[in-house]
């Protein structure tokens, strides 16, 4: 045989068999019919230090995580992802051999995905003292609350007045030419608060008063028509778009948004960190709002397991829970707790009209449709 | 008699030294094709799997994944917009700087090209920079980032969305591929026979300007900025920290595949990803093997040298620029300095927000910052040594696998296998027809169903990084090889020389110099890479420099130091490329302009 031959063969060989050899149809289908809970986890090579999975605006600080260190002994190391789509995507990943031990960021609307696919194990903090509205959704062992705070939409009242707009009072508003382009939304295929607002406008367009004017899909693709702005995370649309926040002072912003998804503590956060000014406000809409709460949990296959649970415990006990608000900008899971006054901080937090028709069965059944209907829906190319 | 057949029976076990050789030339392309095809088909396959899609399944169904065709019209726009930037801005420097004689011409060659081994990150950090609201673009009007006056004018005539952002984009991508145009046309202009245009010029066919540059200029140098744009297409095509930063609102489909690579590949869990991944990877790779071909078609015509006469005598001939020639050249450079002074001078400024006004001061506490870091991000001290290490592995890799690669494909030549040598030719270019976000998603999904334990491995970057960087060691070595001169190895062999010593004298000699120059190539790419290692990033815990600026940018900024910690770590990460880059420069031959 010719040798130029030979060597294509051996070429052809070489690489076929290295493709193909080790992927056997048998290796292949148990991908396919991979059981979340049967699957085989490596627990992580424990090297001494406390690993935690979190979101990037987890607002520990150093100091906090020193005092952790003096009290336990134990170190600690974060691993910072972009938002709590990010936390998930990453425990689901290395689901077989993960990376840390903790997990700090995952709320109520990605909580039961995380515990459907037993990524969690259980923990050894009691959860007493917590506050009844932080409970209501998940008081299993698997994870523990360690800040809540109620989604709704925020709006530049000085930029609704220069431009002579009215203040919404229906969501539907949102879909008139006034507004077009002048809203910005949280995708909720990645971002926490942009899927807990989707889950606001299934409550909104599942229950009266919404449901008398169309679904849900209709309205998201309304706002879509209507020039609204998609971003990944929280942190793009406040900070990048939307007109009434910090980020018009910021390097980068954009602006063009005088809406967006935020906590209706927002404006609260906003006077407390520029001395009792803002001119951003939250819209209380009935059923437009939705509670979230952010949970801390160990994940299965942790090597740290003592030190994961004295971290929630540490982080959830009064002492340090009663600071959520100046942490983490959120309220504090702990009863007897409040935003402090400091700057107008609890002035400017509106209460939601929050409902309670959104349960955790509901979601674990039903967010994986939502999010293929709000996909859909704001598909306009 | 029997001493001699026991000779021959040794000689016949004793393998000869060229089978040694042809055994480990063997070796090594099969490890590189192995090494570089076993991620992506694995990644594929596990793609096929998780979405139960086939191949035409996959590229059938583009349209119906989210963002799909918007990230599509939006790529193509602009990288073409780009591309044509590139030769509008490029064409004229390269032609002032080509046609005269200039004081500390590879001063100047060194200042146009050293965007090209910029980081990405670095370069994006300089534009926006220089766009912010008390950038220098907007105290003369034209912001680029809000949109406001002859820009928001714009927009609103015209309808168009965000064209303050596309202008920030294609000029960005014009200013990284400059020195493509540059080492492309310059060295075909010159060296051109000036008597090829003052005899035209006395033709009816060159009596004016329009006639000679049909019947001259576009034949000439045609095919070369051709060539040129081809190359800024591809690389404005795979754009990702620069589209990342600059182009917020908009998808290219490589950011569009950033954003969901995270969640790709897992077996029921958000399906949509992995049908996205699958569909947009499969038609950027055709897209981009198509560019590379044509881009191969151009760079056969581009090397059918016309010119034929010494560069210096043709410079002689054109004598000392003019001013136009001067005026070009500076604003040139100074195109190419902006976004770097713009990067020093804001790591050292913050702002200050009094009575709703912001006003920015000068501190040194960017800088501290950026030494110390704290729990969420790294410090700079800490990355950059990350980042040497990687960029050392990943030269200790690259550069021996690019070397023998090369010596193959030379051999081949050499030997008759012109079609095997083309074909190893092409696949050692395929990292480059993958993009770099490409290769490290089949690094992170070939990987995990493989090996999820090496998720915990703190060299994983370097695999990526080994098959981006190998490509630009064989572009640099192929030629090396090409330029050698036979006789001396013949001449060591005549000497009796050992063999390791006839290679030391008849070839390791002459490829001393490439070698630096891929050397400090391989070491700057990887240390600026950022698309492989952001993905790998967000799913482990490699930070890198570029990474930990990325990371910076993206914070929650009310932290008014966070914006000069990020510049900081941005010029860190310039002035060690820097540092490398004019070490290669110091090794690159004189007439040594084209390839990387």
């Amino acid at each position: 045989m010719n040798s130029k031959i030979k060597a294509y063969l051996f070429f052809t060989l070489l690489l076929t068999s290295s493709v193909s050899g080790c992927l056997s149809e048998e290796a292949l289908e148990s991908l396919e019919s991979e059981n979340p809970c049967t699957s085989e986890i490596q627990v992580r090579e424990s090297d001494g230090t406390l690993k935690i999975l979190t979101y990037d605006i987890a607002g520990f600080s150093d100091e906090l995580i020193a005092q952790f260190t003096d009290e336990t002994g134990v170190q600690v190391e974060f691993i910072r992802t972009d938002d709590a789509g990010g936390i998930l995507d990453q425990m689901m990943l290395t689901k077989s051999a993960p990376l840390a031990d903790l997990m700090i960021g995952l709320d109520n609307t990605y909580l039961p995905t995380a515990i459907q696919n037993c990524l969690l194990m259980e923990h050894s903090v009691s959860n007493e003292s917590f506050t009844a509205t932080s409970m209501e959704f998940y008081d299993g062992p698997l994870a523990l609350p360690f800040d809540e705070g109620d989604v709704c939409l925020n709006y530049d009242e000085d930029a609704l007045a220069a431009a002579n707009m009215s203040v919404p009072t229906s969501l539907w508003n949102l879909t008139e030419a006034e507004w077009n382009g002048k809203m910005t939304f949280p995708s909720p295929m990645t971002s926490s608060p942009g899927r807990a607002f989707l889950a606001a406008t299934v409550d909104y367009f599942g229950n009266s008063p919404g449901n008398e004017s169309g679904n849900m899909s209709s309205w998201w693709n309304a706002v879509a028509q209507n020039g609204a702005i998609f971003t990944s995370g929280w942190t793009e649309s406040y900070v990048n778009y939307y007109t009434g926040g910090y980020g018009e002072y910021m390097e980068g912003h954009i602006g063009g948004a005088y809406l967006t998804v935020s906590y209706c503590h927002s404006p609260g956060v906003e006077a407390y960190f520029s001395e009792n000014y803002t001119h951003s406000t939250s819209l209380v809409l009935p059923r437009a709002s939705f509670h979230q709460v952010e949970y801390t949990g160990i994940i299965n296959g942790a090597a740290e397991v003592d030190a994961a649970n004295q971290f929630i415990e540490f982080i959830t006990s009064i002492e340090v829970n009663a600071n959520m608000p100046d942490y983490n900008s959120m309220y504090s899971v702990r009863n007897d707790t409040d935003l402090p006054e400091t700057n107008g901080y609890r002035y400017h937090a509106d209460q939601a009209n929050v409902s309670t028709a959104i349960t955790q069965d509901l979601i674990e059944q039903n967010m994986d449709d939502w999010l293929e209907s709000w996909q859909n829906a704001v598909r306009i190319n | 008699m029997i001493l001699v057949a026991g000779a021959t029976v040794k000689q016949r076990l004793k393998p000869s030294q060229s089978q040694v050789q042809k055994s480990f030339r063997t070796l090594v392309v099969a490890v590189f094709l192995i090494g570089t095809m076993l991620p992506f088909v694995y990644a594929f396959i596990r793609l096929k799997m998780v979405t139960g899609w086939t191949v035409w399944q996959a590229l059938s169904g583009f349209d119906t994944v989210y963002g799909g065709s918007e990230a599509l019209r939006f790529t193509l726009l602009e990288a073409f917009a780009s591309s044509m930037l590139t030769v509008i801005i490029g064409l004229p420097i390269a032609w002032f700087l080509s046609r005269h004689q200039w004081k500390r011409i590879r001063l100047l060659r060194a200042f146009l090209a050293v965007p090209f081994v910029t980081p990405a990150i670095v370069a994006a950090m300089g534009f926006l920079s220089l766009i912010r609201q008390d950038g220098i673009l907007t105290k003369i009007g034209i912001d680029l980032r809000l949109e406001e006056g002859v820009i928001g004018w714009f927009a609103e005539v015209s309808g168009w969305q965000h064209p303050g952002h596309f202008i920030a984009l294609i000029t960005a991508h014009a200013w990284f591929n400059l020195s493509l145009m540059i080492r492309f046309v310059e060295p075909t202009l010159s060296s051109l026979d000036p008597a090829w245009e003052e005899q035209l010029s006395m033709l009816p066919g060159g009596k004016t300007r329009i006639s000679r540059l049909k019947n001259l200029w576009i034949p000439v140098i045609g095919p070369a900025v051709l060539c040129a744009a081809s190359l800024s297409f591809l690389f404005s095509f795979t754009s990702f920290a620069l589209v990342k930063w600059l182009a917020p609102t908009s998808h290219t489909l490589e950011s569009l595949m950033a954003e969901a690579g995270s969640s790709a590949g897992i077996a029921g869990y958000r399906i949509e990803s992995s049908e996205l991944i699958y569909s947009v990877a499969l038609l950027q790779f055709l897209i981009l093997l198509l560019t590379l071909w044509i881009t191969a078609l151009l760079q056969k015509r581009y090397s059918e040298r016309l010119s034929l006469l010494s560069e210096q005598g043709v410079r002689k001939h054109h004598g000392p620029p003019t001013r136009l020639a001067k005026l070009v050249i500076l604003l040139g450079i100074l195109f190419t300095l902006l976004p770097f002074v713009s990067v020093l001078l804001s790591s050292f400024q913050a702002r200050k927000i009094t009575n709703g006004s912001v006003k920015y001061e000068w501190t040194l506490e960017g800088w501290s910052n950026a030494w110390s870091g704290d729990l969420s991000t790294m410090g700079v001290g800490e990355a950059m040594s990350n980042s040497i290490i990687y960029a050392l592995c990943t030269l200790l890799v690259a550069l021996p696998l690019g070397w023998v690669l090369a010596s193959t494909i030379f051999k081949l030549e050499q030997s008759g296998w012109s079609k095997s040598s083309k074909l190893l030719d092409l696949a050692c270019m395929l990292p480059l027809a993958i993009s770099a976000l490409m290769v490290g998603l089949g690094v992170l999904l070939g990987g995990l169903r493989w090996y999820p334990e090496m998720f915990n491995w703190f060299l994983l970057p370097v695999y990526p990084h080994v098959l981006l960087t190998v490509p630009f060691v064989v572009r640099v070595m192929l030629p090396a090889y090409h330029s050698l001169d036979p006789a001396y190895a013949e001449q060591c062999k005549m000497l009796k020389l050992s063999p390791l010593r006839t290679w030391h004298h008849g070839t390791f000699m002459f490829l001393r110099g490439p070698a630096v120059v891929a050397g400090s190539l391989t070491l700057a790419f990887s240390l600026g890479e950022f698309g492989a290692s952001w993905l790998l990033v967000r799913s482990g815990t490699w930070d890198t420099l570029s990474i930990v600026v990325d990371q910076l940018m993206s914070r929650p900024n009310f932290d008014p130091l966070i914006h000069p910690t990020a510049m900081a770590a941005a010029t860190m990460l310039m002035l060690l490329t820097f540092a490398l880059f004019l070490l290669a420069e110091r090794f690159r031959a004189h007439d040594q302009r084209s390839g990387f």
